[in-house]
This record gives C-alpha cells, sequence and structure tokens, in this order.
C-alpha cells in the first residue's frame, strides 16, 4: 500500500520556468504560427533559455499550429520529444503533465507547452454553423446526434446545463451574474485584459441580451485572438534560472461517474449532467498535492461560461453540492475573498486562450508578478475542462 | 441554406436512422443488464457485455432539461427555438435530442411523444411534440 503523501512521484519535482503572452485581441492581424511563436519566444526568454534549449514540444490537439512546424518557426533543431492532448480546454492542465512527463522520464530537458488561436477573426468556436459540412457526425463524434436538431454550440449545451442545475437547486440568474461581476471587477484592474477598466455591474448584466435562455451575452466567455506559452523544466533546473521557480505540485485529471462517448453534446444524457469528471480530478488532486480547498491562495478556474465556474467549485471541493450559486454571491470568488478566482479575468474579461491563459496567470501569482496581485500567494489551482473530462493542476511557489 | 444533415451510413449509428427512415424509434440497449446505451456502442459500458442490441421504443418520453436559443448561429435554424432534451420512458439511461418551434414554456416531467421529419436527400430525424394537457397552450 502506498501511503497518499507517496503516491505522486512527480510532486515538486518539475517547475515551470518561463511564461510568455501576446496581447489578446478581437483581431491580431498576424496568423496563429506567428502568435505561437512570439508567445513562445517570451516565455523562453522569461526563462533565461535559448531557443536550442528546448528540446520537448506539446500543443493542444485542437490548436491549428502543429508542434513541428512551431519547431520551424522558432529554429528549435533539437527537438526530441512532441505529444499532444486535449480536448479544448481541458489541454493546458494536461499539457503539464505531458511536460513533467517527458522531463522526469528523460526524454527532454525543456519542454514548451503553448496555444495560439484567432478565436475572434478567423476561428469563432461558438461558431457560425455555417461552417458546417453538408453531412454531419459518425467515427465516435455522435454529433449526427445533435447538430441536426439545432444544437451547434458550447453555449447551447451548458445552457441546458444551467437550466437543470437552477431547477434541482434554485440558483438565480444573480448568482451567475456575480460571477461574472467577480472576473470583470478582476479584468479591470488588469492592464493587459480585453475588459480592462470596462465595469459591468448587475444591472447590466441582467439587461445584456439572452443567448441561450437562461445564459445571457455576459455569461458567455470572450472570443479572443492571442496565444501563451510555458516552458517547463526540472525543478532543480529551474533553480539555476533568472525568475523564482513555480513548482508543479500535482496534476489530476478526472471522468464524470456517468461519462458518454462524443465531445460535449452527449452531456445532455448523463444521469446527472452537472456532476463534472473535476470532482474526480480533484479527489485525485488533493490527494496527489497532499493540500486541500482551503490552502488554495487564488484558484484559475476554467470559465467557457459563468455556469463552469459554479459546478467547478463544487466538484473542487470549495463549497458543497448546490453551494456554488451563494458562494459567488457572498463574495468568496472576488479579490480579498477566501477564494480569489481567475485573477486576471479569466476567460470572461482577461482573454480566451482556451485554458493557457490560466496557467500563466497562476505563474504570475506565484511569483508575485500579477496586477491583481494576491499577497503572499503560494498555491494556486488551475483547472482544465470542464466537459467532457476534467483537469486539474496545483502550482506551488519554490 | 439547409440545415446540416446527419451522416446516415455511419456502422455504429447507421440503424438509428434506418429505423427513423421506417417511422420507429429506436435504441441500443444490452440483453444482458438491461440498461440503455446511448450515444450507441457495441459493447455494453455498464456490464461488459458484448451481447447488445437495437430495441424499439414506445415513442414517448418527458422533457428533462430545455433552452429557448435566442442568439442565430446557423441560417437553417430561425430563432427562437427550443432545444430539448427528452428521457425515454423505455430506458433511464437514453435522452435524445428534439427541437420545439418558436420560445416554448416547459417544466421538467411534461410528456412528448415522436414524430419523424424527412430529411432533404432521404431519411427522417426522430422529433417530438408537446402531449396531454401541454399540447394545447
Amino acid at each position: 500500500m502506498i501511503a497518499d503523501e507517496d503516491a505522486f512521484a512527480g510532486r515538486d519535482k518539475c517547475a515551470v520556468a518561463g511564461v510568455g503572452a501576446t496581447a489578446f485581441s478581437r483581431d491580431s492581424e498576424r496568423s496563429v504560427l506567428t502568435l505561437a511563436t512570439e508567445a513562445s519566444l517570451a516565455a523562453i526568454a522569461d526563462a533565461g533559455l535559448a531557443v536550442g534549449d528546448i528540446d520537448g514540444i506539446v500543443r493542444c490537439e485542437q490548436d491549428a499550429v502543429a508542434s513541428y512546424t512551431l519547431a520551424a518557426a522558432l529554429g528549435a533543431r533539437d527537438l526530441a520529444y512532441w505529444g499532444e492532448t486535449g480536448p479544448g480546454g481541458v489541454a493546458p492542465c494536461m499539457m503539464m503533465g505531458l511536460a513533467m512527463g517527458a522531463v522526469l522520464s528523460g526524454q527532454a530537458k525543456a519542454v514548451l507547452a503553448y496555444r495560439s488561436l484567432n478565436g475572434r477573426s478567423e476561428a469563432r468556436l461558438g461558431g457560425s454553423g455555417a461552417q458546417l459540412q453538408p453531412r454531419v457526425g459518425g467515427q465516435g463524434s455522435y454529433d449526427e446526434f445533435y447538430l441536426p436538431y439545432g444544437l451547434l454550440s458550447a453555449g447551447q449545451t451548458f445552457a441546458m446545463m444551467t437550466r437543470r442545475y437552477m431547477l434541482e437547486y434554485g440558483a438565480t440568474a444573480e448568482q451567475l451574474g456575480a460571477v461574472a461581476l467577480a472576473c470583470r471587477s478582476h479584468a479591470n484592474k488588469t492592464p493587459h485584459a480585453q475588459m480592462h477598466e470596462k465595469e459591468l455591474t448587475l444591472d447590466d448584466y441582467l439587461a445584456a441580451r439572452m443567448i441561450s435562455e437562461p445564459l445571457r451575452l455576459f455569461d458567455f466567455c470572450l472570443e479572443s485572438d492571442g496565444a501563451c506559452a510555458v516552458v517547463v523544466t526540472s525543478a532543480e533546473r529551474a533553480r539555476d534560472l533568472p525568475k523564482h521557480p513555480v513548482l508543479i505540485r500535482a496534476v489530476a485529471g478526472g471522468a464524470p461517474p456517468d461519462l458518454r462517448g462524443g465531445m460535449m453534446f452527449p452531456v445532455v444524457t448523463r444521469e446527472d449532467m452537472t456532476d463534472l469528471g473535476g470532482r474526480k480530478a480533484g479527489e485525485t488532486l488533493w490527494k496527489r498535492a497532499g493540500v486541500g480547498p482551503r490552502d488554495i491562495d487564488c484558484a484559475q478556474i476554467y470559465d467557457c461560461f459563468t455556469i463552469s465556474i459554479i459546478l467547478q467549485l463544487e466538484a473542487y471541493g470549495f463549497c458543497a453540492r448546490g453551494e456554488g450559486g451563494p458562494y459567488a454571491e457572498s463574495g468568496a470568488i472576488r479579490f480579498g475573498g477566501e477564494t480569489p478566482i481567475n485573477t486576471a479575468g479569466g476567460h470572461l474579461s482577461e482573454g480566451y486562450v482556451h485554458g493557457m491563459n490560466h496557467i500563466v496567470e497562476a505563474v504570475r501569482q506565484l511569483r508575485g508578478e500579477a496586477a491583481m496581485q494576491i499577497p503572499g500567494a503560494e498555491l494556486s489551482l488551475c483547472t482544465g475542462g470542464p466537459l467532457p473530462i476534467g483537469s486539474s493542476v496545483v502550482f506551488r511557489r519554490a | 441554406m439547409e440545415p446540416p444533415l446527419p451522416v446516415l451510413d455511419d456502422r455504429e449509428t447507421k440503424p438509428f436512422f434506418d429505423a427513423a427512415a421506417e417511422g420507429r424509434l429506436v435504441y441500443r440497449a444490452c440483453d444482458d443488464c438491461g440498461r440503455g446505451i446511448h450515444p450507441p456502442t457495441a459493447h455494453c459500458p455498464w456490464c461488459g457485455s458484448w451481447n447488445t442490441a437495437w430495441r424499439d421504443a414506445k415513442g414517448t418520453g418527458t422533457i428533462h432539461t430545455w433552452t429557448v436559443v435566442a442568439h442565430p448561429i446557423h441560417p437553417a435554424f430561425e430563432t427562437p427555438y427550443t432545444l430539448i432534451a427528452v428521457q425515454l420512458d423505455d430506458a433511464r439511461d437514453v435522452r435524445m435530442m428534439g427541437r420545439l418551434d418558436g420560445a416554448v414554456d416547459l417544466t421538467v416531467g411534461t410528456p412528448v411523444e415522436v414524430w419523424f421529419e424527412p430529411l432533404a436527400g432521404g431519411g427522417a430525424l426522430p422529433q417530438w411534440r408537446l402531449t396531454g394537457d401541454s399540447a394545447k397552450g
């Protein structure tokens, strides 16, 4: 029997040595390859390394930029390891796991992880469904059971989850609004955030148009052009590099008890559609990290929608099932509260880089470099997902 | 612009659409443990059996959740429309999608029955309509 404290061989053995990001905008006027290159070079420089030191690259399977194409653009000629994970917003936390695996198994010494998208000017994830092929589905996607009905987007799927959640637990529009306002208030004081200085009131939130009832405009994340990158290396090596190392304390993924095939639409078939894979990920994560939700100084919670935050606050144990709405409304998730979340504004208000800007913000917080700096922050949670499966990382200031 | 059409010849889901073309609603189920499997797989995830098959459904169910879509995404789907997740009366493990025209006032448990919408180019898509008192409003 392995004791819990020994169960995660990777605890604190690897570190994020560098982070980089482009500006976040509605139109970058540049290719996703150029954005990825810029963010990667910034991360490599931040780590105090040279391009030639990068011998591993990991990516999100949905990224339009292939790892070998990025290596070519960077001039990373010693590439010896590459890997990819996903889907979508689940990827960044799992990329930390891939990078760790490569470093600890000796397959690479410095691994670059990146995500790049022109999510507003070129490939809008929420769609225009007009991009669809005339025939949809097949090959285990199961899209043939959903898209032909006009269920076309993540927003519509999360709207059905939100409806069910409101009916089961009595959650209110004001509670969803509290999540949007908390993230916005953090972005308002973060200069690089797309919603910097653009205030949002509860009246604004409630008066905004419905997109897919009960979700309104500000329940949705931004659509952004931008890229983020981080460099992972061994903790030992990171100690010799210029920036204060941020250790990868633990990584964990998790599936819901009633997982169904397909990407996100089949969540409507799960017996309990608001019980996320994040719950299982959290149970594993806290054991591996040897800490719990009360120890976390700030949390970067994947926020494709406001409801995503409420459900993950529950899944990761910050509050009980059904209490996510009141917990958000209490102010606990704001700067100065018990669990400040998405301290740069998150996907709702900072920018949407598919989970990767959450990793960057978690690292900045633990270095003391954030705009909305949590005083003395030592532990940060970062999550990915939340559909169809969940992913998570605990970072620790060395 | 036409709505997206389902692939009708996928090796996993073809029998569902073949049946719909004949005006029958079917779902995959395990002949050993009896539970429904949706989206369908040849292997039963509940008990591990390969002894699964398509079964005829009664064609009735209830509303489990829904959303009224206000923001148009695809030109073929005029807003508002109401997306519904229908819990089949036959099997607690099976919920299917449906679309109702307009913004429909619903509650959990509202009864519905299946009908078959002909598809351009052949085949049909199972759709649902309200039954009982809820259909009169």
